[in-house]
């Protein structure tokens, strides 16, 4: 197809292609997240051709290429993708690690703009514009203008509670929604998710990076940072240690001190009005018991 | 070498956030945040940080916090040199 609308974390964004770029097919995992919908809150226009940033432009971040094998982080790649700064715009360009072709892509977009251009280099006759990474870049900037905070968490609501379990990783998100799912509570998500402010009412929504389970959100009651432990013990954490946990467990790329002060500025105005706590948990049902018992 | 007679000011690769009577302290590298050395300030600690301004020197600083927390003077002394010290350590002030 030549354009789509997809609803994720409530964000609308708009993929289109025309005679200068490839047939668009989205990948299965998106499938339950498209919306017969024409209105956007970033159109993306997706083209063929080769587009590379100029002298003139400021390289501001370059990540490597990490593959995590036994909790370890080892680098294949030290150019995966970049940041830069062009006439004011901006610039993201990247591989695809896990592509077979040789497909390179430039993303120009705006912070303060929604019309944005997706340029694909060996993408072929059809391809799925938003191929691992540009879909968690893409998500990311729309959090970083929408002043949202993407976390690494797990994310349950139950009995009208949403309950949001965030740490690196190993300790413990995934087990954590299995003994929730287990006890009939909606999983959000497992591992990856965004937080929304809409008229002072905190949100939590799934992202489809790793999985198909199409649109999912809560409101957000809790949050805990959590380990493996012998014991259920939570301990409330507050002002400057609420947001210090808040910001170390969030994925961010922020690149000037003016986007990490905003980002700073959404994590305190969320601290103040969302309970947080650390949380020591056994892998059994009896945290769930503790933390209901704790309500 | 950081003593009483010590003008400091704040790094300026540093971005603060003011969270009730306490600090976040995010320091840069090349204008990138590096999360992983955020630095917390309790409220004492956030006290000493609003004086440093870059024109009174350790000895003022002392004597205000002293005044704030009503401690003794040796005490005041010891916790904001070493509070300065620290700070001086991680780069989060400067001389």
């Amino acid at each position: 197809m030549r354009e789509y609308n997809l609803n994720i974390a409530g964000y609308n964004i708009r993929l289109e292609s025309y005679d200068d770029g490839p047939e668009l097919v989205p990948d299965e995992r998106f499938h339950l997240n498209i919306i017969p919908r024409s209105d956007y809150d970033v159109r993306i226009r997706v083209h063929h051709g080769i587009f590379r940033p100029g002298e003139d432009s400021e390289r501001l971040f370059v990540a490597p290429y990490l593959v995590e094998i036994k909790g370890y982080k080892l680098s294949r790649c030290e150019n995966f993708w970049s940041v830069y700064k062009e006439n004011g715009d901006m610039l993201l360009t990247t591989n695809f690690p896990e592509s077979i072709s040789n497909k390179r892509a430039t993303l120009k977009f705006s912070l303060t703009l929604r019309e944005w251009d997706l340029y694909l280099e060996n993408a072929g006759f059809e391809t799925d514009p938003l191929e691992y990474p540009l879909d968690g870049l893409i998500l990311y900037y729309l959090t970083a203008i929408k002043a949202d905070i993407m976390i690494h968490a797990s994310g349950v609501y139950y009995g009208g509670k949403g309950y949001l379990f965030s740490g690196i990783s190993g300790k413990g998100k995934t087990t954590m929604s299995k003994l929730w799912d287990n006890v009939g509570a909606q999983v959000i998500h497992d591992d990856r998710l965004i937080i929304r402010n809409t008229d002072g009412v905190y949100r939590m929504y799934n992202t489809p990076v790793n999985r198909n389970d199409g649109p999912r959100e809560a409101p957000l009651t809790k949050i805990f940072f959590i380990e493996h432990g012998s014991e259920n013990e939570l301990y409330p954490l507050r002002e400057a240690s609420a947001v210090s946990y808040v910001v170390a467990n969030s994925i961010q790329h922020n690149y000037s001190p003016d986007m990490i002060a905003r980002f700073l500025g959404s994590v305190s105005m969320m601290c103040s009005k969302v309970p947080i706590a650390t949380l020591s948990f056994r892998p059994d049902r009896s945290i769930i018991e503790y933390l209901l018992r704790n309500e | 070498m950081i003593d009483l007679d010590s003008v400091v000011s704040h790094s300026p690769d540093i971005v603060t956030r003011k969270t009730g009577n306490e600090y976040v302290l995010v320091p840069l590298a090349n204008n990138i945040a590096d999360m992983n050395r955020l630095f917390t300030l309790n409220e004492s600690g956030a006290f000493i940080w609003e004086l440093i301004d870059g024109e009174k020197n350790i000895r003022e600083i002392v004597e205000r916090f002293t005044e704030e927390f009503d401690i003794e003077s040796e005490t005041a002394t010891r916790d904001v040199l070493a509070f300065m010290e620290n700070m001086s350590n991680y780069l989060i002030i400067r001389l």
